[in-house]
């Protein structure tokens, strides 16, 4: 350890910290562009260049190792002067395009420029012109123009990704990113360079021009694309998601999410498949009805079969809180043993970056809070089994699209009855007798359990009908909290769908049945006192950052 | 002066010619000593780099780590692209030997068994020079496996460059030799930490390199009373501009400009004055010609008259010469060169030529001299390498000691001036942006 002075404060700091490491330690953030905590040091932009007493020249934070004694000065004169320099130098060449710029409102840049730049330009020369619109990769757009050459992207793909897809070409102020030739920015990890890219020089195919930042709110969630969890924010605006980002958490994600977690599981939130209400198979078509009636359908229906005849498959796409209620919906009101739950592997597609081969956000929280058969009862291979050879004849499932294997589907046709939780149209609502409409993971409270055993917490990021977003704790964007009257946030599609523990519960209190759970908070606080594993969590201790289960361990059957 | 580097003795660039006059001795005679002593005569003998900024040699070479498991690494600085230099090309084609030899003790001294003779790519006449004059030494056994059956053993192989003056700053030449971009390494780590291939790495000039075997021929006390005591030793002065023999003059330090001009180079065409010298490349700081009087070619007297070395390529300018269109030249040569990596440089190095370009045309400002010497200033010091400043240092001479020239170039119709108060006209420029 080394005691070192920072701005007149004293602190200790490990002699492997970097002056930039130690002050962040201790709370001070020195300004930079290319340093980046998960990357290699560059230190090619200059902008944490400190005083240190006894050194003739400034140093730049970022390489510059503290030792014994050392004496850091990060806001007198001379620093300042040298940061303005920097800032001045990086902006007479930047075409100074905010207004129609992606990243305003989140640009290190922009934010720089009001900080430490000095206000107005000196610069009177031709700026230097360079490509614009360059498609870097499939999922990435590149502005030559914006770009102030930090290196983090490259530092990125080398480093992180593990496939070193980038490089500059040219030289001076002409030089430029470019992909290596014959290749393209396409790794699996690619949409990161745009969270990292500390201006507007790389966008995201997919969200660039969608929305100003500050017109989004941003919700704090977990991706739902594989058992990793990787921590997001969820990007909406007018009751629309438009984006994911990557939320740091050095315990799952680091700073990164995949392309495809990106990209792909948030616009089914959207699209024109969700189902809008409840709705029951008449004259073989799947009619929207009352919640009563949907939920009265499915209650008689169940009624009229004995207990062995009854499966329940629970879901690795639904919350722990959903899975938790519906096993105890299973075994005690329907009494059947026949419960489990889908599995969707997808061997091979794995890395050891952060993809897993089990596509689902929360396989291990429903095994650990009891979707498994009961002493003697059937597993989901032997549920299917019992459906072809006719011993099961009543199948109730939470969220997944069961049907979309081909040998599933095959079962499910040779059903009596079939209801289903969905939040969408696919294959598995087209052959079911009831549709529940749930809620998405975007729309509802609730925990996930990822591969490692992490209990992490989703969050309602847009609304459905029976919500009130002033009172069940959505995020605000700057426009929902400083516009005018029509609350923006109150526009767009707002479905008639419900978390699926709360579809359940009613079910289970028509069934007669006393499941008073008003939040899934309630349920969680049930599950921490009956589940050994989760013994003394709360969403308070989960946070933002997620809490490590102790050990394996389910319900009691 | 008697010459040591460039010996007046026709075919002195063939190996039996070379050995007939006791080349290669000064490796028989370093591979019979520890290399601790060899080390030692270097650092004695007050050898300073050729290569620009005067280091001392011997002493670089005891930053080499002694105990390490990894290969050490030995880089000689061919690169040769800095304007007004051309003097270890006379090396290559007239005494390529006493570098392989030089190379050879340097290898020996540090315990290095692989060394790169990294040359200016465009040298192509000299590289073929080299090429043969280092085939003949392996075949002789001056180089590759032990050596003169000493047991020591040590490879050198020439390396082309490829046409950038970055890539002879000595990290980024190793990013070359490594075949990455050649960008500057931010340091520390230094090179005998952390060079080529991550190893230990010593990067010696050409020039540097060629003193060695006069050094351990002769002996430290014999080396270190040529010229000037501080930085002894013979010196390739390459003199250019408006003189009447430009040419290479190998002299000892300490010898005056004036000398070097009038007695080596014959005087300025037309016996006009001199206006401005730049004592030592393009990067070094330029003087004034009526300031040159007792102003010696070493280290102390020229930074004493506000100048250095460098790597004493002279380039003399009469009284004729338009001082503002070479600012500008030179300005675009750095602006040409930079690597673009850390953004003062980058920046900086465009923004000065292209004011510095109006000037030349006649539309300057009077505020825009100060505007240079701010950017020159905000560029100096704060760069990953050393090209930023030597972007910078001519600037800076430049409008410190010829202000007037700067003064009688500004427009006759200002248009303005980049003062705060002046915002809306920026903000008129910058609106237009094409997208
Ligand atoms: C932009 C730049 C270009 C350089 N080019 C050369 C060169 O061509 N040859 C050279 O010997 N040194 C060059 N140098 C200096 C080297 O970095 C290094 O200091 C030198 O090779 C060390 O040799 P010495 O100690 O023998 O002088 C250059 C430095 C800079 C900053
Ligand atoms: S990158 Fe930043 S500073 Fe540049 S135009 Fe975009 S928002 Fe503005
Ligand atoms: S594109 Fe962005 S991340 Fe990449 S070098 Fe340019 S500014 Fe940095
Ligand atoms: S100072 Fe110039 S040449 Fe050196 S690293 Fe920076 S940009 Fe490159």
């Amino acid at each position: 350890m080394a005691k070192i002075t920072i701005d007149g404060n004293q602190f200790e700091a490990d002699n492997k910290r970097t002056i930039i490491e130690a002050a962040r330690e201790n709370g001070i953030t020195i300004p930079h562009f290319c340093w980046h905590p998960k990357l290699s040091v560059s230190g090619n932009c200059r902008m944490c260049l400190v005083e240190v007493e006894k050194l003739p020249k400034l140093v730049i934070a970022c390489s510059t190792q503290v030792a014994e004694g050392m004496i850091v000065h990060t806001n007198n004169e001379r620093v300042e002067n040298a940061r303005e320099a920097v800032m001045e130098f990086l902006l007479i060449n930047h075409p100074l395009d905010c207004p129609i710029c992606d990243e305003a409102g989140e640009c290190k840049l922009q934010s720089y420029s009001y900080k430490y730049d000095q206000g107005y330009s000196r610069f009177q020369e031709d700026k230097v012109h360079k490509p614009k619109r360059v498609e870097l990769g499939p999922r990435v757009i590149f502005d030559a123009e914006r770009c102030i050459l930090c290196s983090r992207c490259i530092r990125f793909c080398a480093e992180v990704a593990g496939v070193p897809q980038l490089q500059f070409v040219q030289r001076g102020d002409h030089t430029l990113i470019e992909t290596f030739p014959g290749e393209s920015l396409d790794n699996p990890y690619s949409m990161n360079v745009v969270d990292i890219c500390p201006v507007g020089a790389l966008t995201s195919r997919d969200f660039r021009f969608k929305s100003r930042v500050w017109e989004m709110s941003f919700t704090e969630s977990i991706c739902q694309g594989c058992a990793r969890g990787c921590n997001i924010e969820i990007g909406a605006r007018n009751n629309e998601i438009l984006r994911l980002t990557p939320r740091q958490n050095d315990e799952v994600n680091s700073y990164w999410m995949c392309d495809h977690g990106r990209l792909d599981t948030f616009k089914f939130v959207n699209a024109e498949t969700r189902i809008k209400a409840p709705m029951i198979r008449k004259d073989g078509a799947l009619i929207e009805v009352g919640w009563d009636e949907a939920i009265a359908k499915v209650a008689s229906e169940l009624k009229s079969f004995k207990k062995a005849e009854i499966a329940a498959v629970g879901s690795a796409f639904a919350t722990n809180e959903d899975n938790y209620v519906f096993q105890r919906f299973a075994r005690e009101i329907l009494g059947t043993k026949n419960v489990d739950f889908m599995r969707h592997v997808v061997e091979g597609d794995e890395d050891n970056i952060l993809i897993r081969a089990d596509k689902t956000p929360n396989s291990t929280g429903a095994k650990e809070l009891g979707i498994a058969p009961g002493e003697g009862g059937m597993g989901f291979a032997e549920i299917l089994h019992g459906i072809k050879e006719g011993k099961i004849k009543a199948l109730y499932a939470l969220e997944d699209d069961l049907a979309a294997t081909p040998e599933v589907a095959e079962a499910i046709a040779k059903l009596e009855f079939f209801a289903v939780h969905a939040s969408n149209e696919n294959a598995t609502t087209h052959s079911a007798d009831v549709v529940l409409a749930s809620s998405t993971y975007a729309e509802k409270n609730g925990t996930v359990t990822n591969f490692r055993h992490r209990v992490q917490r989703v969050r309602p990021a847009v609304t459905t009908l029976e919500q009130d977003r002033a009172l069940d704790g959505f995020e605000m964007s700057r426009w929902d909290k400083f516009a005018a009257q029509n609350d923006t946030w109150g526009k767009g599609p707002r479905r008639d769908a419900r978390a699926s523990w709360k579809i359940v519960s009613s079910l289970a209190t028509l069934m007669g049945a006393k499941f008073r759970y008003n939040s899934a908070d309630e349920i969680f606080n049930e599950i921490a006192q009956k589940v050994e594993a989760f013994k003394g969590l709360s969403y308070l201790k989960i946070g933002k950052k997620g809490a490590q289960l102790k050990a394996k361990a389910s319900v009691a059957a | 002066m008697e010459r040591y580097i460039l010996p007046e003795i026709p075919d002195y660039h063939k190996l039996e010619v070379y050995e007939q006059h006791g080349g290669y001795a000064a490796l028989k005679k370093a591979l019979g000593m520890k290399p601790e002593e060899v080390t030692d005569e270097v650092k004695k003998s007050n050898l300073r780099g050729r290569g620009g900024a005067c280091f001392p040699t011997g002493l670089k070479w005891t930053f080499m780590p002694k105990q390490t498991t990894k290969p050490k690494y030995l880089c000689v600085n061919g690169d040769e692209s800095e304007p007004g230099t051309f003097k270890d090309r006379q090396i290559f084609e007239f005494n390529p030997h006493l570098l392989i030899e030089g190379t050879a003790i340097a290898c020996c001294a540090m315990g290095i068994t692989t060394a790169y003779i990294y040359i200016r790519g465009e040298y192509g006449k000299w590289i073929k020079m080299l090429q043969k004059a280092l085939d003949d030494a392996y075949v002789k056994g001056y180089v590759g496996e032990n050596i003169l059956g000493s047991g020591f053993s040590t490879n050198i192989y020439l390396h082309k460059g490829a046409g950038a003056y970055i890539c002879g700053e000595e990290s980024a030449l190793m990013n070359s030799i490594e075949g990455q971009r050649g960008y500057p390494r931010v340091r520390p780590p230094f090179p005998a930490q952390n060079g080529v291939w991550g190893c230990p790495t010593t990067i010696n000039n050409v020039e540097t390199i060629s003193n060695v075997p006069l050094i351990i021929n002769r002996g430290w006390e014999w080396y270190s009373k040529i010229g000037s005591p501080k930085h002894p030793g013979p010196i390739l002065v390459g003199v250019s501009g408006h003189v009447n023999k430009p040419g290479v003059y190998e002299v000892a330090t300490g010898e005056l400009l004036t000398d070097l001009i009038y007695r080596y180079a014959g005087g300025i065409p037309g016996d006009t004055k001199i206006k401005a010298l730049i004592p030592g490349g393009s990067s070094t700081m330029i003087l004034r010609g009526d300031a040159l009087e007792g102003v010696r070619m070493d280290a102390e007297s020229l930074k004493a008259a506000g100048s250095s070395v460098g790597t004493a390529g002279m380039i003399v300018m009469d009284e004729n010469t338009d001082l503002i269109r070479v600012i500008t030249r030179i300005a675009k040569f750095y602006y040409h060169e930079s690597c673009g990596q850390c953004t003062p440089c980058r920046e900086g190095t465009g923004w000065l030529w292209k004011i510095l370009k109006r000037f030349e045309t006649g539309d300057g400002q009077t505020s825009d001299i100060d505007l240079l010497m701010d950017i020159a200033n905000n560029i100096e010091g704060n760069t990953i390498c050393a090209l930023g400043d030597a972007a910078a240092w001519p600037v800076q001479s430049m409008i410190r000691r010829f202000r007037d020239e700067f003064e009688k170039r500004v427009s006759k119709t200002p248009n303005g001036s980049p003062e705060p108060s002046d915002r809306n006209r920026h903000a008129e420029k910058t609106a237009t942006v094409s997208l």
